[in-house]
């Protein structure tokens, strides 16, 4: 069964928003809700980077396991979704995502944030109806053989989604097109000396 | 393991605000029960929630179409159901962006759902918006506009048109400004791209972009001066990620800003706004320092580089490093990447044009590719990344107030091609303008006001205007007005009007910053996904769209309305006589016919409505690599039959995907430079030397192609006698039967000549480009050896000032640099995209980008509002963002933004329902004086502020 | 040449071993130096071991950017981790062990040593010890504790008992009941408490007597009943426990249900660690209270609900409290009509 994860390249990333405005598209989320995020570290200088974010879909998932009420479920392929009807708005959830990826249309007093909403993966969720689906959770593109909107519309094609293996080998590809040693984040001393002429002969 | 993390506080400056975020702790940091805060202060801004679109099991209609917003011109697929757009699916398959797109074309479905457009016509009636409907619309602005021509001359209406028509739109307005007698029309290009077009098109002969982002693929190394793609044209980002993934190109990034693309480059260099032409003669000293130039090219392609490395000998290093801050070190690197690593190409956008000296500034990125070798060559060029999904259709098609389609100019040839064209009357045509004679000449053969002195134009002294009167009437038709610069004279000049009409989706800042009580009238317009036509994006391609819904509301496509209006003012037979018409509205491929009947000389002939509906419908069969298509109906084609695709669509030519390329046959897409500035220049020869198209029957430079040539070559029989009839006595530009572009190309010769591109631009105020500091500099000590020109009497019929506004020393007051320019998520003057909500989330407030140590000089903290005052006194009350992504002596403002001015809300002079999501100061409400001296194009990056805290 | 043959012949061994090495090092050179000119040509610029340090401590700089409006998360929170494996790992236990355990030891205990029953026989004079606000208090406090206490329990555990149960429809509800009752009672629960611990703070001030009365074992050790005053030893330590993580439990509580003020996910996870390991403390405690309160002890029920209690009783238990009071003890029957009477209201004191 093949395994559903995102993995966002960020030496492609740049920031466009496109992935969050696609979710949008896909998945009509009220104003205030953005499933998916970009985050981008050191913003201005030189050792800027940017990174896309949204639920991670985790095969031992931190949410799962502190929901009071087992909103959050994993299917076989490994995509976390949730059940509206049996969200009590809890937070704990949120709490324990490390990608801060579930969020709440509201956060009143005596704990009134309404249904948690998150990352579906474009599955959807437990519904009755397609309608219900849509207005609920958003696309299921999944069930037609597609895959999330953000992926698909990522401008730099810097946001990957899909089988596990199939993502590590596109970025694998890459990592050796680039021709790096130790993986794609490496450290870089060239990029100190940006302003004189490089030395190829130095060893990096 | 700590728990507590410093994300624990509230966000009170301490961790610094996103550009994409400024918290609004509204009440909830006010203590006690009674505060607000008790109850939660919902997360939402807004407090209805949107209603999603409903789900529907009707059969899905698949439509294609193009994105609307930038000239990358990426592939849409919409799906429509029972008329409505539900869904939005990537088109992998599409040749440009491979499905990808940015936040702006992923949210593309929301324009077929925004609740904030304009839904039907309106009128400004007492200060109040009354509803009216089209009739009645149509008859009153019809009647105003007959009054005034009849008072004042056609001259005293301004048609101020849109990068945002198609082609066919493009061409009807331009067609239509012609039929109501004025030149006094334009488009967004002029403050765009203007000083490109009139800059390249004078170095080599056309003034686009040369190559294609594809083929950015292959460049060995990339230079950005003044262009920030990772923000204006993110999927052109795809193509230069690949070349420095794939090709290992070096990119360098020239800014005064650490930009997002700079952030991806494998070289910054910081740059003081308004020192380029300074910068690029910097790496020109280095590059002929050391022969690094391609002399044999120079040699055979390029005339008066002797003359330019003349005036570079005066900008050794230390020159340099005094005008632009680059130090030596920097600027050898700079050189020796470009020049070890070729084909290379360079990328500008405003930041290179928006300037008094705009016209220098691409000549001489021009000139260094030249210097360089890199020209016509795959992986090298001039790639200009053109702004609006169709400034470069718009362009071509001739929508300016100092050319008709094509770029045929106003002389009296020009009129005379398109009046047949047109099949119109000659005498009749001239009889529409203004007989008289004024500074510029008659009206008919003299520029236009441009839409960046528009307000001049209201404002001037008339007997200093190069017309009859002053304008007395404005059409704002898809353009908005914060995009020019000097907001308050705006604001002065929209009430001396007599009439504004606002045609556009949105009311737009226009219909809220007059400060009126009547005279204003909105026209709700269609989007161009509610019609149908051609585009043509950056790269010369041009795509066709289909129509994806009807116009929401009352709103019309723009030609329906073109068409009503011209029929009321008495020239709706005329302008639509060669087009079926269906209901009100011409059959836009008609349309498309005429135009391609016409313009010859850009080549906008071989693109029928029939090839392009084709190449739409044939994406899959174009390669990402090189545009061409393998297979498939449209084989051996370009994709989007790139201009110039000569002759006409019989002839099947393939379009030119890399201008000037001679290694190609020009039958099969290749070119050379322009012959068209003579055969020669001070005794010596500017046209090409021993360098020429492959197979080319001519091994040598020739001139344009005419009759007499064909005779002299002896070709002349080579043309069927229908083609012979009509091409006697033309050349390749008025031979309406195509037959002299045929027959030239037959023998794999380019039809407009084979010249060498000139680094001297004799007609020009300056030959060979020249640095000049801008108007409003803050280096003083710089203004004596590098002057502004003088002012002129009269140029696109406006005086115009340089030095007498140079000669003020304002730097006590306003010591801070201030420069503009774009963001992602939103969009030209800002008020379409800002009506999008999911894009306007990410956008919710207006700013200013300020240096930390600048901060810190001005006690200023993030979040802070502060007030911007630019050098005319325009003042912005807008948000401090401390960042270190500006100079310590630059500040930098978006311009998207609009809808509050000089502190002000203008949210209520909306009309009900049709503010946008986000409103905010436009930049431009700040910005200052100042145009290039060849093309009227505003000075936006490069003027001089203060700021201060609000208190 | 036989002889010589074997060692001698081995000399190509190491040559070959050598050009072996020799090339691989070439190689590995000839590898090390086109990498570097590509991966730099390619790498994020200074992609380096600080930004890596930034992401995992989740600090946020100043030039931290989230497209997430008005958003203040970091990249990657791990406190959130940390905050599970607090929770499941040792809360989580915790509560079940105490709250088990003490039913176990309740249970036992009474199996063991059984009901203390009075020494004396009753006289029938009743001094009055709760007055009607106080056993308002009392009881109100209680209910709510109840309350509470089992939905904070179906909140924590519900999933692993009650679902396989019910099926989802009911669960939902009930769930969603659970939730609503204990966020909307838990502010008034503390309201109440804070007033109630109050209006007996000068009974609870710990003593020295206090002391010989847990030495006593409260009267379970040796023979007779240790001095005790209006609250013996015990008591008291109910009190203060209530005093201290009762507080610590609302205000806590109050974070977790106000999330209106901005608080920071880690702000939350501690108050919910607190909050778990108070209130399931303080349940199994409460066991041993209300079995004390209640089965435990021979009179000591109808105090709280009644208001009065037997001289016997008084004597038994609290001897310094009855030293001061003993004369205002009357008879049962006037009980009744004092009551009636709407007096009654002031405690018998010193």
């Amino acid at each position: 069964m093949a395994t559903m994860k995102f993995m966002c390249d960020a030496e492609r990333c740049i920031e466009c928003n496109g992935c969050v405005t696609a979710c949008k598209n896909a998945n009509e989320v009220d104003w205030g809700i953005q499933r998916r995020r970009v985050v981008t570290l050191n913003d201005g200088e030189p050792s800027e980077v940017s990174i896309s974010v949204a639920c991670m879909h985790c095969d031992d998932a931190p949410c799962i396991a502190v929901c009071p009420t087992e909103t959050l479920y994993q299917r076989d392929d490994g995509i976390v979704l949730h059940d509206k009807d049996l969200c009590i708005g809890c937070g704990y959830c949120l709490y324990a995502c490390p990608f801060g990826a579930p969020q709440f249309p509201k956060e009143n007093a005596f704990g009134e944030r309404g249904k948690m909403d998150k990352c579906t993966f474009c599955a959807g969720g437990p519904a009755e109806t397609k309608e219900e689906e849509y207005q609920k959770y958003g696309a299921n593109r999944i069930a037609e053989g597609k895959l999330p909107l953000c992926a698909e519309m990522c401008s730099t094609k810097a946001l990957l989604a899909g089988d596990a293996q199939e993502v590590a080998d596109i970025f694998r590809q890459r990592v050796v097109q680039r021709g790096h040693k130790d993986g794609a984040w490496s450290g870089n001393p060239r990029a100190e000396t940006d302003s004189l002429a490089y030395d190829a002969t130095q060893q990096g | 393991m700590r728990l507590t993390r410093k994300s624990d506080t509230p966000r009170n400056g301490g961790l610094g605000i996103s550009r994409r975020q400024f918290l609004k702790h509204s009440g909830a940091t006010t203590g006690g029960l009674a505060a607000a805060g008790f109850m939660g202060a919902p997360m939402m801004q807004r407090s209805e929630a949107a209603e999603k679109t409903a789900w529907s099991d009707a059969p899905v209609e698949t439509k294609r179409t193009v994105c609307s917003h930038c000239s990358v011109g990426c592939g849409v697929y919409a799906e429509v159901q029972e008329g409505v757009w539900t869904k939005q699916e990537p088109a992998f398959d599409h040749p440009i962006n491979r499905g990808a797109h940015c936040a702006k074309g992923a949210s593309l479905r929301q324009h077929g759902h925004s609740s904030r457009r304009l839904k039907y016509p309106m009128k400004l009636v007492g200060g109040e918006w009354q509803r009216l409907s089209w009739e009645e619309a149509i008859e009153q602005i019809g009647n105003k506009v007959l009054e005034l021509t009849e008072q004042h001359g056609p001259d005293s209406i301004y048609w101020l048109g849109s990068a945002k028509f198609n082609n066919e739109q493009a061409y009807l307005m331009r067609k239509f400004a012609a039929l109501a007698g004025t030149n006094n029309t334009d488009h967004q290009a002029r403050i765009c791209h203007s000083t490109t077009v009139a800059g390249v098109a004078n170095t080599w002969g056309y003034g686009a972009m040369t190559n294609s982002l594809n083929d950015i693929q292959n460049s060995k190394s990339i230079m950005f001066i003044g262009s920030n793609p990772s923000e204006a044209h993110p999927i052109a980002m795809q193509h230069i990620l690949l070349a420095k993934e794939k090709s290992q190109a070096e990119i360098i990034v020239v800014d005064p800003r650490f930009t997002r693309t700079a952030a991806k480059a494998d070289s910054y260099v910081r740059i003081r706004p308004g020192s380029d032409v300074a910068f690029i003669w910097g790496l020109l000293w280095h590059i002929f320092e050391n022969g690094w130039e391609d002399q044999t090219y120079i040699d055979q392609r390029v005339y008066a580089m002797d003359e330019v490395r003349a005036e570079v000998a005066q900008f050794p290093p230390s020159v340099v490093e005094n005008i632009t801050g680059v130090g030596e070190e920097s600027m050898r690197d700079t050189a020796r990447r470009l020049a070890e690593n070729r084909p290379g190409c360079i990328v500008w956008c405003m930041g290179g044009t928006q300037h008094t000296t705009g016209n220098n500034n691409t000549r001489a990125y021009c000139i260094l590719e030249l210097a360089l070798g890199n020209i016509g060559k795959s992986g090298g060029g001039a790639n200009i990344f053109r702004g609006h999904d169709n400034v470069q259709g718009a362009t071509d098609l001739g929508l300016m107030s100092h050319s008709l389609p094509g770029y045929y100019g106003l002389s009296e040839g020009a009129w005379k091609h398109w009046a047949r064209v047109w099949d119109l009357d000659y005498e009749w045509l001239k009889s529409r303008f203004d007989q008289a004679e004024y500074a510029d000449g008659k009206p008919m053969y003299s520029s236009g006001i441009t839409v960046s002195r528009w307000i001049d134009g209201v404002l001037e002294q008339e007997e200093d205007i190069s017309q009859r009167t002053r304008l007395k009437a404005m059409f704002y038709w898809g353009h908005a007005v914060n995009s020019q610069t000097r907001g308050p004279e705006m604001q002065k000049a929209m009430q001396q009007l007599e009439m504004m009409v606002i045609v556009d989706p949105y009311p737009t800042v226009a219909g809220v910053m007059h400060d009126r009580q009547d005279g204003v009238f909105l026209l709700p317009a269609a989007t161009q996904f509610e019609t149908t036509g051609s585009v043509t994006a950056t790269n010369r391609s041009i795509q066709w769209r289909d129509q994806v819904i009807e116009p929401l509301f009352e709103s019309k496509p723009d030609h329906e309305i073109m068409y009503l209006l011209a029929r009321k003012l008495g020239f709706g037979d005329e302008l639509v006589k060669n087009f079926q018409m269906n209901g009100n509205q011409p059959l836009i491929e008609d349309i498309t016919r005429e135009f391609n009947a016409g313009m010859w000389t850009v080549g906008y002939t071989g693109q029928s409505p029939e090839r392009l509906k084709a190449h739409q419908q044939n994406w899959h069969t174009f390669s990402f690599r090189d545009l061409r298509a393998e297979g498939g109906p449209a084989d051996g084609d370009y994709y989007g039959l790139p201009w110039p695709c000569w002759g006409t669509a019989e002839m099947g030519h393939p379009g030119t995907p890399i201008l000037y390329d001679t290694s190609k046959k020009v039958s099969e897409g290749g070119l050379t430079f322009r012959a068209r500035f003579g055969i020669e220049r001070d005794g010596e020869n500017i046209l090409a030397d021993g360098s020429y198209s492959q197979d080319s029957d001519l091994e040598d430079g020739y001139p344009e192609f005419t009759d007499t040539m064909l005779k002299d070559l002896g070709w002349w029989d080579e043309l069927t006698d229908a083609e012979k009839a009509e091409a006697d006595g033309k050349n390749w530009k008025t031979d309406l039967s195509g037959g002299i572009q045929r027959v030239a190309i037959a023998h794999e010769c380019s039809p407009f000549g084979n010249a060498k591109a000139r680094c001297n631009v004799w007609t020009f105020p300056d030959p060979i480009p020249k640095h000049r500091e801008p108007l409003y500099t803050s280096r003083r000590d710089l203004v004596e050896d590098y002057p502004t020109w003088d002012d002129v009497a009269s140029h696109y019929r406006l005086p115009t000032l340089y030095k007498t506004i140079q000669e003020k020393d304002v730097t006590g007051e306003y010591p801070i640099i201030l420069t503009s320019g774009r963001l992602v998520e939103y969009e030209g003057g800002g008020e379409e995209t800002r009506s999008m909500s999911w894009l306007a989330e990410l956008q919710q407030e207006m700013f200013v980008e300020i240096n930390p140590a600048l901060a810190n000089d001005l006690a200023i903290a993030e979040g802070d509002m502060v007030w911007v005052e630019g050098a005319e006194g325009g003042r912005v009350k807008v948000k401090a963002m401390v960042t270190p992504r500006v100079a310590r002596e630059v500040v930098f403002m978006p311009f998207h933004f609009g809808g509050m001015f000089q502190g002000e809300s203008l949210q209520d002079r909306y009309p009900e329902g049709s503010a946008p999501y986000v409103l905010g100061e436009a930049a431009n409400t700040a910005t200052t004086y100042g145009y290039d001296s060849v093309t009227q194009m505003q000075e936006t990056k490069c003027t001089l502020c203060r700021i201060e805290k609000a208190s | 040449m036989n002889r010589s043959t074997p060692w001698r012949a081995l000399w190509r061994l190491p040559l070959l071993l050598l050009a072996l090495v020799a090339s691989l090092a070439v190689a590995q050179l000839a590898l090390a130096q086109a990498d570097p000119e590509r991966e730099a040509a390619t790498a994020v610029p200074a992609v380096d071991a600080d930004v890596w340090r930034q992401i995992k401590s989740g600090e946020t700089g100043p030039n931290y950017r989230d497209s997430r409006y008005a958003s203040d998360y970091n990249l990657i929170n791990a406190s959130g981790e940390t905050w599970r494996m607090l929770r499941e790992r040792w809360v989580s236990p915790f509560g079940v062990i105490v709250i088990v355990g003490m039913i176990a030891v309740i249970a036992l205990f009474y199996l063991m040593v059984g009901r203390k029953k009075l020494d004396e026989p009753r006289t029938g004079r009743k001094l009055l010890r709760w007055s009607l606000l106080v056993r308002s208090l009392h009881w109100t406090v209680a209910s709510l504790f109840i309350v509470l206490a089992l939905t904070g329990l179906n909140l924590a555990y519900g999933k692993a008992v009650f679902r396989p149960i019910f099926g989802d429809g009911a669960w939902a509800a009930m769930m969603s009941g659970t939730k609503l009752i204990h966020n909307y009672l838990g502010p008034l629960f503390g309201i109440l408490l804070v007033v109630l611990l109050v209006r007996l703070l000068a009974d609870n001030i710990p003593r020295k007597h206090d002391l010989a009365w847990f030495a006593k074992g409260g009267g379970l050790v040796g023979k007779g009943h240790p001095d005790a005053g209006f609250a013996n030893g015990g008591e008291k330590v109910w009190y203060w426990l209530l005093a201290t993580a009762g507080i610590a439990v609302i205000v806590s509580g109050l974070v977790l249900d106000f999330p209106n003020y901005g608080q920071g996910r880690d702000t939350m996870q501690w108050a919910n660690l607190i909050h778990g390991v108070g209130a399931f403390g303080l349940t199994a405690v409460a066991l041993g209270h209300i079995y004390i309160g209640t089965l435990g002890t021979e009179g000591s029920f109808e105090g709280m609900a009644t208001g009065y209690v037997d001289e016997t009783w008084a004597k038994e238990h609290h001897n310094l409290w009855y030293d001061e009071v003993k004369d205002q003890a009357i008879p049962e029957a006037q009980v009744n009509a004092a009551r009636s009477a709407g007096s009654g209201d002031q405690p018998a004191s010193g």
